[in-house]
Protein backbone atom coordinates (compact mmCIF):
# COMPACT_ATOMS: atom_id res chain seq x y z
CA UNK A 1 0.00 0.00 0.00
CA UNK A 2 1.18 3.52 -0.73
CA UNK A 3 2.23 5.80 2.07
CA UNK A 4 -1.05 7.15 3.51
CA UNK A 5 0.37 10.65 3.81
CA UNK A 6 1.29 10.84 0.16
CA UNK A 7 -2.17 9.53 -0.77
CA UNK A 8 -3.70 12.50 1.03
CA UNK A 9 -0.96 14.79 -0.25
CA UNK A 10 0.17 16.03 3.18
CA UNK A 11 3.50 15.79 4.99
CA UNK A 12 4.17 13.36 7.85
CA UNK A 13 4.14 16.15 10.41
CA UNK A 14 0.93 17.79 9.25
CA UNK A 15 -1.50 18.62 12.03
CA UNK A 16 -4.67 16.59 12.54
CA UNK A 17 -6.61 19.52 11.20
CA UNK A 18 -4.57 19.63 7.99
CA UNK A 19 -4.97 15.90 7.46
CA UNK A 20 -8.71 16.22 7.92
CA UNK A 21 -8.89 19.13 5.53
CA UNK A 22 -6.93 17.31 2.84
CA UNK A 23 -9.13 14.26 3.31
CA UNK A 24 -12.31 16.29 2.99
CA UNK A 25 -11.11 18.04 -0.15
CA UNK A 26 -10.21 14.73 -1.81
CA UNK A 27 -13.45 13.13 -0.70
CA UNK A 28 -15.35 16.03 -2.19
CA UNK A 29 -13.41 15.64 -5.42
CA UNK A 30 -14.00 11.92 -5.87
CA UNK A 31 -17.45 11.78 -4.31
CA UNK A 32 -19.68 9.26 -6.10
CA UNK A 33 -22.13 12.09 -6.82
CA UNK A 34 -19.62 13.57 -9.23
CA UNK A 35 -19.25 10.30 -11.12
CA UNK A 36 -22.76 8.99 -11.15
CA UNK A 37 -23.39 7.05 -14.33
CA UNK A 38 -19.95 8.12 -15.55
CA UNK A 39 -17.96 5.41 -17.37
CA UNK A 40 -15.02 6.32 -15.13
CA UNK A 41 -17.03 5.75 -11.92
CA UNK A 42 -15.00 2.65 -11.02
CA UNK A 43 -11.75 4.65 -11.07
CA UNK A 44 -13.27 7.31 -8.82
CA UNK A 45 -14.49 4.61 -6.47
CA UNK A 46 -11.00 3.12 -6.28
CA UNK A 47 -9.54 6.52 -5.46
CA UNK A 48 -12.20 7.00 -2.81
CA UNK A 49 -11.34 3.67 -1.26
CA UNK A 50 -7.67 4.52 -1.22
CA UNK A 51 -8.33 7.87 0.43
CA UNK A 52 -10.61 6.31 3.05
CA UNK A 53 -8.01 3.68 3.88
CA UNK A 54 -5.24 6.25 4.10
CA UNK A 55 -7.29 8.45 6.40
CA UNK A 56 -8.21 5.48 8.59
CA UNK A 57 -4.59 4.40 8.84
CA UNK A 58 -3.44 7.87 9.85
CA UNK A 59 -6.17 8.33 12.46
CA UNK A 60 -5.37 4.91 13.89
CA UNK A 61 -1.66 5.65 14.06
CA UNK A 62 -2.25 8.98 15.71
CA UNK A 63 -4.71 7.73 18.28
CA UNK A 64 -2.17 5.15 19.40
CA UNK A 65 -3.40 2.07 17.63
CA UNK A 66 -7.02 2.55 18.54
CA UNK A 67 -9.01 1.08 15.73
CA UNK A 68 -11.78 3.53 15.12
CA UNK A 69 -14.62 2.55 12.89
CA UNK A 70 -14.59 3.80 9.37
CA UNK A 71 -18.31 4.42 9.41
CA UNK A 72 -17.79 8.11 8.73
CA UNK A 73 -16.31 7.36 5.37
CA UNK A 74 -18.04 8.39 2.23
CA UNK A 75 -19.16 5.41 0.28
CA UNK A 76 -20.78 4.65 -3.00
CA UNK A 77 -24.48 4.25 -3.49
CA UNK A 78 -26.30 0.99 -3.53
CA UNK A 79 -27.56 0.36 -7.00
CA UNK A 80 -31.31 0.17 -6.81
CA UNK A 81 -33.23 -2.00 -9.17
CA UNK A 82 -36.26 -0.05 -10.26
CA UNK A 83 -39.43 -1.95 -10.89
CA UNK A 84 -37.97 -5.43 -11.00
CA UNK A 85 -39.04 -6.01 -14.60
CA UNK A 86 -36.60 -8.76 -15.72
CA UNK A 87 -36.03 -7.07 -19.09
CA UNK A 88 -35.01 -3.84 -17.39
CA UNK A 89 -32.74 -5.64 -14.94
CA UNK A 90 -30.87 -7.15 -17.86
CA UNK A 91 -30.60 -3.75 -19.51
CA UNK A 92 -29.22 -2.30 -16.28
CA UNK A 93 -26.66 -5.07 -16.03
CA UNK A 94 -25.54 -4.46 -19.59
CA UNK A 95 -25.23 -0.71 -18.95
CA UNK A 96 -23.14 -1.37 -15.87
CA UNK A 97 -20.94 -3.74 -17.83
CA UNK A 98 -20.43 -1.06 -20.45
CA UNK A 99 -22.18 -2.86 -23.31
CA UNK A 100 -24.24 0.10 -24.47
CA UNK A 101 -25.17 -1.29 -27.89
CA UNK A 102 -26.47 -4.50 -26.33
CA UNK A 103 -28.39 -2.53 -23.74
CA UNK A 104 -29.97 -0.29 -26.35
CA UNK A 105 -31.01 -3.21 -28.51
CA UNK A 106 -32.56 -5.02 -25.57
CA UNK A 107 -34.34 -1.87 -24.50
CA UNK A 108 -35.96 -1.52 -27.91
CA UNK A 109 -37.27 -5.05 -27.64
CA UNK A 110 -39.17 -4.11 -24.47
CA UNK A 111 -42.58 -3.08 -25.73
CA UNK A 112 -44.06 -0.52 -23.38
CA UNK A 113 -42.50 2.88 -22.97
CA UNK A 114 -42.91 3.82 -19.33
CA UNK A 115 -40.86 6.03 -17.03
CA UNK A 116 -38.18 3.41 -16.52
CA UNK A 117 -37.81 2.92 -20.25
CA UNK A 118 -37.00 6.61 -20.69
CA UNK A 119 -34.77 6.58 -17.63
CA UNK A 120 -32.72 3.69 -18.98
CA UNK A 121 -32.62 5.19 -22.43
CA UNK A 122 -31.35 8.39 -20.81
CA UNK A 123 -28.70 6.44 -18.88
CA UNK A 124 -27.41 4.89 -22.09
CA UNK A 125 -27.24 8.32 -23.75
CA UNK A 126 -25.50 9.79 -20.72
CA UNK A 127 -22.86 7.09 -20.73
CA UNK A 128 -22.22 7.79 -24.38
CA UNK A 129 -21.83 11.46 -23.64
CA UNK A 130 -25.00 12.33 -25.57
CA UNK A 131 -26.05 14.78 -22.94
CA UNK A 132 -28.80 16.54 -24.83
CA UNK A 133 -30.58 13.28 -25.46
CA UNK A 134 -29.96 12.09 -21.89
CA UNK A 135 -31.52 15.28 -20.56
CA UNK A 136 -34.62 14.86 -22.72
CA UNK A 137 -35.07 11.25 -21.66
CA UNK A 138 -34.54 11.89 -17.95
CA UNK A 139 -36.97 14.79 -18.06
CA UNK A 140 -39.54 12.58 -19.73
CA UNK A 141 -39.03 9.83 -17.15
CA UNK A 142 -39.55 12.29 -14.30
CA UNK A 143 -42.66 13.68 -15.99
CA UNK A 144 -44.14 10.21 -16.33
CA UNK A 145 -43.30 9.08 -12.79
CA UNK A 146 -42.77 12.20 -10.69
CA UNK A 147 -42.59 10.17 -7.48
CA UNK A 148 -39.58 8.07 -8.46
CA UNK A 149 -36.52 9.22 -6.55
CA UNK A 150 -34.03 7.46 -8.81
CA UNK A 151 -35.14 9.36 -11.89
CA UNK A 152 -35.39 12.62 -10.04
CA UNK A 153 -31.89 12.19 -8.68
CA UNK A 154 -30.45 11.40 -12.11
CA UNK A 155 -32.03 14.55 -13.50
CA UNK A 156 -30.91 16.58 -10.50
CA UNK A 157 -27.31 15.38 -10.92
CA UNK A 158 -27.36 16.50 -14.54
CA UNK A 159 -28.83 19.90 -13.70
CA UNK A 160 -26.50 20.39 -10.78
CA UNK A 161 -23.54 19.25 -12.86
CA UNK A 162 -24.30 21.93 -15.38
CA UNK A 163 -24.27 24.55 -12.69
CA UNK A 164 -21.15 23.39 -10.92
CA UNK A 165 -20.14 20.05 -9.48
CA UNK A 166 -16.66 19.79 -8.05
CA UNK A 167 -14.22 22.66 -8.54
CA UNK A 168 -10.71 22.72 -7.10
CA UNK A 169 -10.05 25.40 -4.50
CA UNK A 170 -9.51 28.71 -6.21
CA UNK A 171 -11.75 27.90 -9.14
CA UNK A 172 -14.87 27.73 -7.05
CA UNK A 173 -15.63 31.42 -6.89
CA UNK A 174 -18.56 32.16 -9.05
CA UNK A 175 -17.60 33.33 -12.47
CA UNK A 176 -21.20 32.39 -13.10
CA UNK A 177 -22.38 35.21 -10.91
CA UNK A 178 -20.33 37.85 -12.67
CA UNK A 179 -22.25 40.61 -14.29
CA UNK A 180 -21.91 41.38 -17.95
CA UNK A 181 -19.36 44.13 -17.46
CA UNK A 182 -17.00 41.96 -15.43
CA UNK A 183 -17.28 39.22 -18.00
CA UNK A 184 -16.22 41.64 -20.70
CA UNK A 185 -13.29 42.74 -18.57
CA UNK A 186 -12.21 39.16 -18.06
CA UNK A 187 -12.61 38.35 -21.71
CA UNK A 188 -10.42 41.28 -22.45
CA UNK A 189 -7.78 39.90 -20.12
CA UNK A 190 -8.12 36.51 -21.75
CA UNK A 191 -6.51 38.03 -24.76
CA UNK A 192 -3.88 40.12 -23.13
CA UNK A 193 -5.86 43.30 -23.02
CA UNK A 194 -6.29 43.49 -26.74
CA UNK A 195 -2.90 45.05 -27.27
CA UNK A 196 -2.06 42.98 -30.25
CA UNK B 1 -12.83 25.11 -35.54
CA UNK B 2 -9.57 25.78 -33.77
CA UNK B 3 -8.42 27.97 -30.93
CA UNK B 4 -11.29 27.54 -28.49
CA UNK B 5 -9.20 25.80 -25.85
CA UNK B 6 -7.04 28.41 -24.18
CA UNK B 7 -5.99 29.40 -20.67
CA UNK B 8 -7.38 32.33 -18.75
CA UNK B 9 -4.31 34.40 -18.23
CA UNK B 10 -5.08 36.62 -15.20
CA UNK B 11 -5.57 33.55 -13.03
CA UNK B 12 -2.41 31.78 -14.22
CA UNK B 13 0.61 31.64 -11.96
CA UNK B 14 3.78 32.94 -13.58
CA UNK B 15 5.32 29.47 -13.64
CA UNK B 16 2.23 28.06 -15.33
CA UNK B 17 2.26 30.83 -17.88
CA UNK B 18 5.93 30.09 -18.63
CA UNK B 19 5.06 26.43 -18.92
CA UNK B 20 2.24 27.17 -21.36
CA UNK B 21 4.33 29.46 -23.48
CA UNK B 22 7.27 27.05 -23.57
CA UNK B 23 4.96 24.21 -24.56
CA UNK B 24 3.47 26.35 -27.33
CA UNK B 25 6.93 27.31 -28.61
CA UNK B 26 8.11 23.72 -28.18
CA UNK B 27 5.23 22.48 -30.31
CA UNK B 28 6.06 25.05 -32.96
CA UNK B 29 9.67 23.88 -33.05
CA UNK B 30 8.59 20.26 -33.10
CA UNK B 31 6.32 20.94 -36.09
CA UNK B 32 9.16 22.67 -37.92
CA UNK B 33 11.64 19.88 -37.22
CA UNK B 34 9.32 17.04 -38.06
CA UNK B 35 7.35 18.55 -40.91
CA UNK B 36 9.29 21.42 -42.42
CA UNK B 37 8.67 25.10 -42.91
CA UNK B 38 4.95 25.09 -43.72
CA UNK B 39 3.76 23.02 -40.78
CA UNK B 40 4.17 25.65 -38.01
CA UNK B 41 1.41 27.60 -39.77
CA UNK B 42 -1.00 25.08 -38.31
CA UNK B 43 0.16 25.58 -34.76
CA UNK B 44 -2.73 26.32 -32.39
CA UNK B 45 -3.81 26.45 -28.77
CA UNK B 46 -5.90 23.30 -28.94
CA UNK B 47 -2.96 21.10 -29.77
CA UNK B 48 -0.87 22.79 -27.11
CA UNK B 49 -3.54 21.58 -24.70
CA UNK B 50 -3.27 18.10 -26.21
CA UNK B 51 0.51 18.10 -25.74
CA UNK B 52 0.08 19.14 -22.10
CA UNK B 53 -2.39 16.31 -21.58
CA UNK B 54 -0.20 13.67 -23.19
CA UNK B 55 2.94 14.61 -21.30
CA UNK B 56 4.31 12.00 -18.91
CA UNK B 57 3.18 13.16 -15.45
CA UNK B 58 6.56 12.39 -13.85
CA UNK B 59 8.44 14.65 -16.20
CA UNK B 60 9.27 18.06 -14.73
CA UNK B 61 9.28 21.29 -16.66
CA UNK B 62 12.84 22.00 -17.83
CA UNK B 63 12.82 24.41 -20.76
CA UNK B 64 15.75 24.87 -23.11
CA UNK B 65 16.51 27.92 -25.24
CA UNK B 66 15.64 27.88 -28.91
CA UNK B 67 15.31 30.25 -31.81
CA UNK B 68 11.84 31.58 -32.47
CA UNK B 69 10.44 30.55 -35.82
CA UNK B 70 8.42 33.71 -36.34
CA UNK B 71 11.31 35.97 -35.41
CA UNK B 72 14.71 34.25 -35.75
CA UNK B 73 16.45 37.11 -33.95
CA UNK B 74 14.78 36.08 -30.71
CA UNK B 75 15.71 33.20 -28.50
CA UNK B 76 12.91 31.87 -26.37
CA UNK B 77 12.50 29.24 -23.65
CA UNK B 78 10.83 26.18 -25.15
CA UNK B 79 10.09 22.66 -24.06
CA UNK B 80 12.64 20.18 -25.44
CA UNK B 81 11.47 17.46 -27.82
CA UNK B 82 9.32 14.82 -26.20
CA UNK B 83 6.92 12.07 -27.25
CA UNK B 84 3.96 14.24 -26.19
CA UNK B 85 5.01 17.07 -28.50
CA UNK B 86 5.63 14.61 -31.32
CA UNK B 87 2.14 13.13 -30.98
CA UNK B 88 0.51 16.54 -30.80
CA UNK B 89 2.47 17.64 -33.88
CA UNK B 90 1.44 14.53 -35.83
CA UNK B 91 -2.18 15.04 -34.86
CA UNK B 92 -2.16 18.71 -35.86
CA UNK B 93 -0.81 17.96 -39.32
CA UNK B 94 -3.38 15.21 -39.93
CA UNK B 95 -6.25 17.35 -38.71
CA UNK B 96 -5.07 20.43 -40.62
CA UNK B 97 -5.00 18.34 -43.79
CA UNK B 98 -8.54 17.08 -43.40
CA UNK B 99 -9.80 20.49 -42.37
CA UNK B 100 -8.37 21.93 -45.61
CA UNK B 101 -9.98 19.13 -47.61
CA UNK B 102 -13.24 20.07 -45.97
CA UNK B 103 -12.76 23.73 -46.89
CA UNK B 104 -12.07 22.82 -50.52
CA UNK B 105 -15.40 21.02 -50.69
CA UNK B 106 -17.48 23.51 -48.72
CA UNK B 107 -16.26 26.97 -49.67
CA UNK B 108 -16.64 28.98 -52.84
CA UNK B 109 -14.07 28.93 -55.64
CA UNK B 110 -11.64 31.60 -54.36
CA UNK B 111 -11.43 30.42 -50.78
CA UNK B 112 -11.24 26.91 -52.09
CA UNK B 113 -8.33 27.92 -54.28
CA UNK B 114 -6.33 29.08 -51.24
CA UNK B 115 -7.09 25.84 -49.45
CA UNK B 116 -6.03 23.87 -52.54
CA UNK B 117 -2.70 25.69 -52.63
CA UNK B 118 -2.13 25.00 -48.95
CA UNK B 119 -3.07 21.37 -49.42
CA UNK B 120 -0.50 21.07 -52.15
CA UNK B 121 2.25 22.48 -49.92
CA UNK B 122 1.17 20.40 -46.95
CA UNK B 123 1.06 17.12 -48.84
CA UNK B 124 4.60 15.85 -48.02
CA UNK B 125 4.08 16.63 -44.34
CA UNK B 126 0.72 14.87 -44.36
CA UNK B 127 2.23 11.76 -45.95
CA UNK B 128 4.84 11.63 -43.22
CA UNK B 129 2.23 12.13 -40.50
CA UNK B 130 0.07 9.30 -41.86
CA UNK B 131 3.00 6.90 -41.58
CA UNK B 132 3.51 7.95 -37.98
CA UNK B 133 -0.10 7.77 -36.82
CA UNK B 134 -2.15 5.74 -39.33
CA UNK B 135 -4.86 4.96 -36.77
CA UNK B 136 -5.58 8.59 -36.04
CA UNK B 137 -5.72 9.39 -39.74
CA UNK B 138 -8.23 6.59 -40.28
CA UNK B 139 -10.37 7.75 -37.36
CA UNK B 140 -10.42 11.31 -38.65
CA UNK B 141 -11.35 10.17 -42.12
CA UNK B 142 -14.22 7.91 -41.05
CA UNK B 143 -15.58 10.42 -38.54
CA UNK B 144 -15.59 13.22 -41.09
CA UNK B 145 -17.30 10.96 -43.62
CA UNK B 146 -19.97 10.14 -41.07
CA UNK B 147 -20.37 13.82 -40.33
CA UNK B 148 -20.78 14.58 -44.03
CA UNK B 149 -23.59 12.01 -44.24
CA UNK B 150 -25.35 13.55 -41.23
CA UNK B 151 -24.96 16.99 -42.77
CA UNK B 152 -26.62 15.83 -45.96
CA UNK B 153 -29.49 14.33 -43.97
CA UNK B 154 -29.82 17.62 -42.07
CA UNK B 155 -29.60 15.65 -38.81
CA UNK B 156 -31.66 17.25 -36.04
CA UNK B 157 -29.96 15.27 -33.28
CA UNK B 158 -27.36 17.54 -31.76
CA UNK B 159 -25.60 14.69 -29.99
CA UNK B 160 -25.27 12.51 -33.04
CA UNK B 161 -23.55 15.26 -35.02
CA UNK B 162 -21.32 16.26 -32.11
CA UNK B 163 -20.50 12.59 -31.53
CA UNK B 164 -18.58 12.39 -34.81
CA UNK B 165 -16.22 15.22 -33.93
CA UNK B 166 -15.97 14.02 -30.33
CA UNK B 167 -14.86 10.57 -31.49
CA UNK B 168 -12.44 12.19 -33.89
CA UNK B 169 -10.68 14.00 -31.06
CA UNK B 170 -10.92 10.93 -28.88
CA UNK B 171 -8.77 9.20 -31.50
CA UNK B 172 -5.83 11.34 -30.38
CA UNK B 173 -5.76 9.71 -26.94
CA UNK B 174 -3.37 6.88 -26.13
CA UNK B 175 -4.88 3.40 -26.24
CA UNK B 176 -5.53 1.16 -23.28
CA UNK B 177 -4.83 1.32 -19.59
CA UNK B 178 -6.29 3.57 -16.96
CA UNK B 179 -4.64 6.63 -18.45
CA UNK B 180 -5.99 5.80 -21.89
CA UNK B 181 -9.52 5.49 -20.53
CA UNK B 182 -9.33 8.78 -18.69
CA UNK B 183 -7.84 10.70 -21.61
CA UNK B 184 -10.26 9.25 -24.11
CA UNK B 185 -13.22 10.34 -21.97
CA UNK B 186 -11.68 13.75 -21.51
CA UNK B 187 -11.03 14.25 -25.21
CA UNK B 188 -14.46 12.94 -26.17
CA UNK B 189 -16.21 15.59 -24.12
CA UNK B 190 -13.77 18.26 -25.15
CA UNK B 191 -14.45 17.39 -28.78
CA UNK B 192 -18.18 17.59 -28.16
CA UNK B 193 -17.76 20.97 -26.55
CA UNK B 194 -15.57 22.31 -29.38
CA UNK B 195 -18.05 21.12 -31.99
CA UNK B 196 -20.99 22.77 -30.24
CA UNK B 197 -19.07 25.99 -29.61
CA UNK B 198 -18.14 26.10 -33.28
CA UNK B 199 -21.72 25.39 -34.33
CA UNK B 200 -23.06 28.22 -32.18
CA UNK B 201 -20.34 30.52 -33.49
CA UNK B 202 -21.22 29.72 -37.11
CA UNK B 203 -24.98 29.95 -36.58
CA UNK B 204 -25.48 33.38 -38.21
CA UNK B 205 -23.15 32.63 -41.10
CA UNK B 206 -24.71 29.25 -41.81
CA UNK B 207 -28.18 30.77 -41.63
CA UNK B 208 -27.27 33.17 -44.43
CA UNK B 209 -25.49 30.64 -46.59
CA UNK B 210 -28.05 27.91 -45.95
CA UNK B 211 -25.45 25.42 -44.86
CA UNK B 212 -26.08 22.68 -42.30
CA UNK B 213 -25.78 23.78 -38.70
CA UNK B 214 -26.62 21.38 -35.86
CA UNK B 215 -27.81 24.16 -33.53
CA UNK B 216 -30.16 25.43 -36.25
CA UNK B 217 -31.41 21.90 -36.94
CA UNK B 218 -32.04 21.17 -33.27
CA UNK B 219 -33.34 24.45 -31.88
CA UNK B 220 -34.49 26.44 -34.91
CA UNK B 221 -33.05 29.56 -36.57
CA UNK B 222 -32.48 31.52 -33.38
CA UNK B 223 -30.85 28.71 -31.47
CA UNK B 224 -31.60 28.24 -27.79
CA UNK B 225 -28.75 29.66 -25.80
CA UNK B 226 -30.12 28.44 -22.47
CA UNK B 227 -30.42 24.81 -23.46
CA UNK B 228 -27.19 24.81 -25.42
CA UNK B 229 -25.27 26.47 -22.58
CA UNK B 230 -26.55 23.82 -20.23
CA UNK B 231 -25.51 20.90 -22.38
CA UNK B 232 -22.12 22.50 -23.06
CA UNK B 233 -21.62 23.08 -19.33
CA UNK B 234 -22.30 19.42 -18.77
CA UNK B 235 -19.55 18.58 -21.20
CA UNK B 236 -17.11 20.87 -19.40
CA UNK B 237 -18.17 19.22 -16.17
CA UNK B 238 -17.32 15.78 -17.55
CA UNK B 239 -13.99 17.02 -18.93
CA UNK B 240 -13.24 18.25 -15.41
CA UNK B 241 -14.33 14.98 -13.79
CA UNK B 242 -11.97 13.04 -16.05
CA UNK B 243 -9.15 15.54 -15.49
CA UNK B 244 -9.39 15.07 -11.72
CA UNK B 245 -8.90 11.31 -12.04
CA UNK B 246 -5.72 11.52 -14.08
CA UNK B 247 -2.15 12.21 -13.03
CA UNK B 248 -0.70 15.28 -14.72
CA UNK B 249 2.15 16.24 -12.38
CA UNK B 250 3.31 19.83 -12.67
CA UNK B 251 0.88 20.48 -15.55
CA UNK B 252 -2.24 19.92 -13.46
CA UNK B 253 -2.77 23.53 -12.36
CA UNK B 254 -2.44 24.82 -15.92
CA UNK B 255 -4.84 22.21 -17.25
CA UNK B 256 -7.32 23.08 -14.51
CA UNK B 257 -7.10 26.74 -15.45
CA UNK B 258 -7.88 25.92 -19.08
CA UNK B 259 -10.81 23.65 -18.24
CA UNK B 260 -12.42 25.53 -15.38
CA UNK B 261 -11.78 29.13 -16.45
CA UNK B 262 -10.73 29.24 -20.09
CA UNK B 263 -13.49 27.08 -21.56
CA UNK B 264 -16.39 28.79 -19.70
CA UNK B 265 -15.18 32.24 -20.73
CA UNK B 266 -14.73 31.28 -24.35
CA UNK B 267 -18.19 29.74 -24.25
CA UNK B 268 -19.64 32.97 -22.92
CA UNK B 269 -17.88 34.92 -25.67
CA UNK B 270 -19.28 32.60 -28.32
CA UNK B 271 -22.80 33.21 -27.03
CA UNK B 272 -22.58 36.99 -26.68
CA UNK B 273 -20.90 37.45 -30.02
CA UNK B 274 -17.57 38.84 -28.83
CA UNK B 275 -15.66 35.75 -29.82
CA UNK B 276 -14.84 36.93 -33.31
CA UNK B 277 -12.73 39.80 -32.00
CA UNK B 278 -11.11 37.69 -29.33
CA UNK B 279 -10.05 34.72 -31.37
CA UNK B 280 -7.71 36.70 -33.57
CA UNK B 281 -5.76 38.01 -30.61
CA UNK B 282 -2.78 36.26 -29.12
CA UNK B 283 -2.80 35.66 -25.41
CA UNK B 284 0.69 36.77 -24.52
CA UNK B 285 1.40 39.97 -26.35
CA UNK B 286 1.33 42.33 -23.36
CA UNK B 287 4.18 40.61 -21.57
CA UNK B 288 6.84 42.25 -23.65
Amino acid sequence: MRDPYSVLGVSQNASDEEVKKAYRELARKFHPDNYQNNPLADLAEEKMKEINEAYDTITKQRSGGYSGSSSRNYTGYQQSYGSGNPGYIRVRNLINAGDLEGAEQLLYEVGQRDGEWYFLSGSIAYRRGWLDEAMQNYTRAVQMEPGNMEYRQALAVMQRGAMGGYRPAGYATGIDTMDCCTTMLCLNCLCGGGRC
Amino acid sequence: MFGYVRPFRPELKCKDFDLYKATYCGLCRCLRRRYGLIAPMFLNFDFTFLALLLWEPEECFTPCQGRCYANPLLRKPMCPDSPALDQAADASVVLAWWKLQDTVQDEDFWKGLCARALLWTLKPAYRKAVCRCPDFDRTVKTCLEELAVLERENCACLDRAADTFARLLQGASPQGGERGRILSQLLYHLGRWIYLADAQDDLERDKLSGRYNPVFARYGPDGDSRALTMTMNQSIELVGAALQLGEFGCRKALLENIVYLGLPLVQRAVFNGTWNEIKKQKIWRNDR
